[in-house]
């Protein structure tokens, strides 16, 4: 299984706090409130492993909400943001000011998740991007709901496929959510961020 | 030319606080730079080496930027403290306006650290 | 010849589709200068190409500077990456109209925006902000919640009075507070109280003590101006109004109009050692200000204290208090 060493794990961690931190930034001018975000931890693990890990944290098995957006150029992946479905009904109403149930989760509020969706990703890819000066190209979010198996395999992914899990806190007028940003990354990708990793800590260190 | 000044940078993720050092160093070779992980590793270390400036990232576990900065300023008014912060939003700028303390955008990059450095050689 | 013919007809047919579409099209250079601003755009701004074509875009549309429009312009010119303004986050950005008429009633279009990079040979990244009236749909999804709402009303109301329920007081209450919040608009509360309904009921009966109540209920339920308004049963002989958007001097206006309007009703109570051997009722206003946000549960304390307040000065009276 993909590793990386602390010091790695430590520089892809602070990457990515940044690229949610300013995502918070902007959700905190969408809701007038301030919002906080931030990436406690990061994970390699396979897809089954992933499916079970966030099967694990809904109180209704089974029903995820995820946003997954592609990402090409200089890598390649899927990258989806997933919460138990409860919790992304929770975030849409404390952006919304509107209390809505399950059922009424309407058109209108899947375009609410997905905009919420386009902004977490963009903020995270994009600050990867830009700290590896890298070139990429992004879509449009997309809407899913269903077990998070059938939302990774969505994504296009093998059953081995490696999942670079994130895991997100989510805080918001004293509501705390958890959820998670699942990149599906192959072999060559794998081996590009690793690599791209250790020129950011060369970097630090004054070594490039 | 200016006297040997003490930075002391506290931030949880160590790659960023070679970062600091790194970038710190090559505008300023014989400057000394202190390191803290954590608020109250830093509040520790302030006390103890008495530094000319402490550059205090904002998202940390346990005591957090902000409360740390906080005690500081009351503790040891005359250190000037920059946050270091992904995510600079209306509360927390108003906050840290009152307490007379700067912010520093991050990802921390050498221009950024040179703007800082100048701004407090100026004062 | 022919090629370059071609070359301009084809160019031409381009833009006159791009002038035909129905929805709004503009084009920023990598400067943010505007490069095309279709003739919907046109149309739905009152902006001639006069006064938008080769302009910074932030000077055309000012109030969208440090917004989400921005940060989403950014992402597509600098990090290539497509944004998503959905309508219901963002309550319409771009200042357009359906017509003069509702420009003069600020009434602007439902926007569902998306804004993309357009890679562009030999120059730096542009990008396309594409802007879609979603007003029907959006109007289609009130009128649907609006008939759940209707449904929903059978848990919501008091079995007695028909008017809303504590439940539905406390749904609207948190929603309202929310809202005040959001839109920095002050919020009030009234509660309101009968005067002596212990002693009402025990001369005249538990049936008539329920008439009463009915009455003074649907009095005061009709007084309720906006659709935001709520006059809810929080408790026995006690009632409950939610003032959106309104401050202390209007609540305090509304407050003495319920007061008159309830003594006017003229139900006669014998047992009323205060006034006029009529139902009276005493009623305690708080208000959130703007500038001072309280909590809900501080806010309806304060309105409970000046109530009782009401009651202490010697009832029929109303009696404010800020939240502390």
């Amino acid at each position: 299984m993909f590793s990386l060493s602390e010091l790695e794990n430590d520089a892809l961690i602070e990457i990515f706090n940044i690229g949610v931190g300013q995502a918070a930034s902007s959700m905190s001018a969408i809701v007038n409130e301030a919002v906080h975000m931030s990436v406690p931890s990061v994970s390699f693990i396979n897809r089954a492993e992933a499916a079970r890990l966030l099967d694990g944290k809904s109180t209704e098995p089974g029903a995820i909400c995820g946003v997954s957006q592609h990402y090409e150029g200089a890598f390649s992946t899927e990258a989806i943001l997933m919460f138990p479905e409860d919790k992304s009904l929770e975030i849409v109403r404390l952006m919304v000011g509107e209390a809505v149930s399950q059922k009424e989760l309407t058109e209108m509020e899947q375009e609410a998740m997905c905009e919420i969706g386009n902004i977490i990703l963009n903020s995270c890819v994009g600050t990867l991007a830009n700290i590896f000066q890298r070139e990429l190209q992004g879509s449009l979010p997309a809407y899913h709901v269903g077990t998070s198996d059938e939302i990774l395999i969505a994504s296009g992914s093998q059953a081995d496929t490696v999942v670079l899990m994130l895991h997100i806190d989510f805080l918001l007028e004293k509501h705390q959510i958890h959820g998670y940003v699942a990149f599906v990354l192959d072999v060559s990708a794998l081996h590009d961020l690793k690599e791209q990793i250790n020129l950011y800590i060369a970097r630090a260190m004054g070594q490039a | 030319m200016t006297s040997t000044k003490t930075v002391l940078i506290v931030d949880d993720s160590r790659v960023s606080r070679l970062m600091a050092r790194q970038y710190i160093g090559a505008l300023h070779a014989d400057w000394i730079v202190e390191e803290a992980a954590t608020g109250e590793e830093a509040l520790v270390k302030a006390r103890a080496v008495g530094p000319d400036l402490v550059l205090m990232d904002v998202n940390m576990p346990g005591m957090g930027g902000i409360a740390a900065a906080e005690q500081l300023r009351q503790e040891l008014p005359a250190i000037p403290i920059s946050l270091l912060t992904a995510n600079v939003q209306a509360a927390t700028r108003e906050r840290a306006t009152l307490l007379g303390i700067g912010f520093m955008e991050k990802p921390i990059t050498e221009a950024r650290i040179a703007q800082l450095l100048s701004t407090l050689e100026a004062a | 010849m022919m090629n370059k013919l071609t070359e301009a007809h084809r160019l031409h047919l381009l833009h006159s589709v791009l002038c035909a579409v129905n929805l709004g099209a503009i084009v920023l250079d990598g400067e943010r200068r505007v490069v095309l601003w279709n003739a919907w755009m046109i149309k739905h701004s009152g902006l001639g190409h006069d006064k938008v074509i080769g302009a910074d875009f932030f000077a055309v549309c000012p109030g969208l500077r440090g917004g989400r429009v921005e940060s989403a312009i950014q992402h597509a010119l600098y990090n290539n990456f497509p944004s998503l303004l959905s309508q219901t986050l963002n309550k319409a950005p771009f200042a357009l109209y359906a017509s003069p008429a509702a420009a003069a009633r600020d009434e602007r279009i439902q926007q569902a925006v998306e804004v993309r990079p357009i890679a562009v040979e030999g120059a730096a990244r542009h990008c396309l902000i594409q802007i879609n009236d979603v007003s029907i749909a959006v109007g289609r999804e009130k009128l649907l919640r609006e008939q759940a709402m209707v449904l929903r009303t059978q848990t919501f109301a008091d079995g007695l009075t028909g008017i809303a329920n504590r439940r539905h007081f406390d749904v609207a209450m948190e929603k309202e507070h929310r809202r005040a919040k959001r839109g920095g608009t002050p919020l009030s509360l009234l509660m309101i109280d009968i005067d002596h309904f212990k002693a009402y009921n025990d001369h005249y009966g538990h049936q008539k003590g329920d008439q009463c109540l009915i009455q003074v209920a649907a009095a005061l339920a009709a007084m309720l101006r906006r659709p935001c308004d709520l006059m809810a049963r929080y408790g026995g002989e006690e009632f409950a109004m939610i003032l959106p958007e309104t401050d202390v001097e209007q609540a305090t206006l509304m407050a003495e109009a319920i007061r008159a309007r309830t003594q006017e009703l003229a139900i006669p109570h014998e047992r009323n050692s205060d006034a006029g051997q009529q139902v009276t009722v005493s009623i305690g206003i708080a208000t959130q200000r703007v500038d001072a946000p309280a909590g809900i549960e501080a806010l309806i304390g304060a309105a409970d204290r000046a109530l009782y307040l009401a009651k202490r000065n010697g009832r029929n009276r109303t009696e404010a208090l800020l939240p502390a």
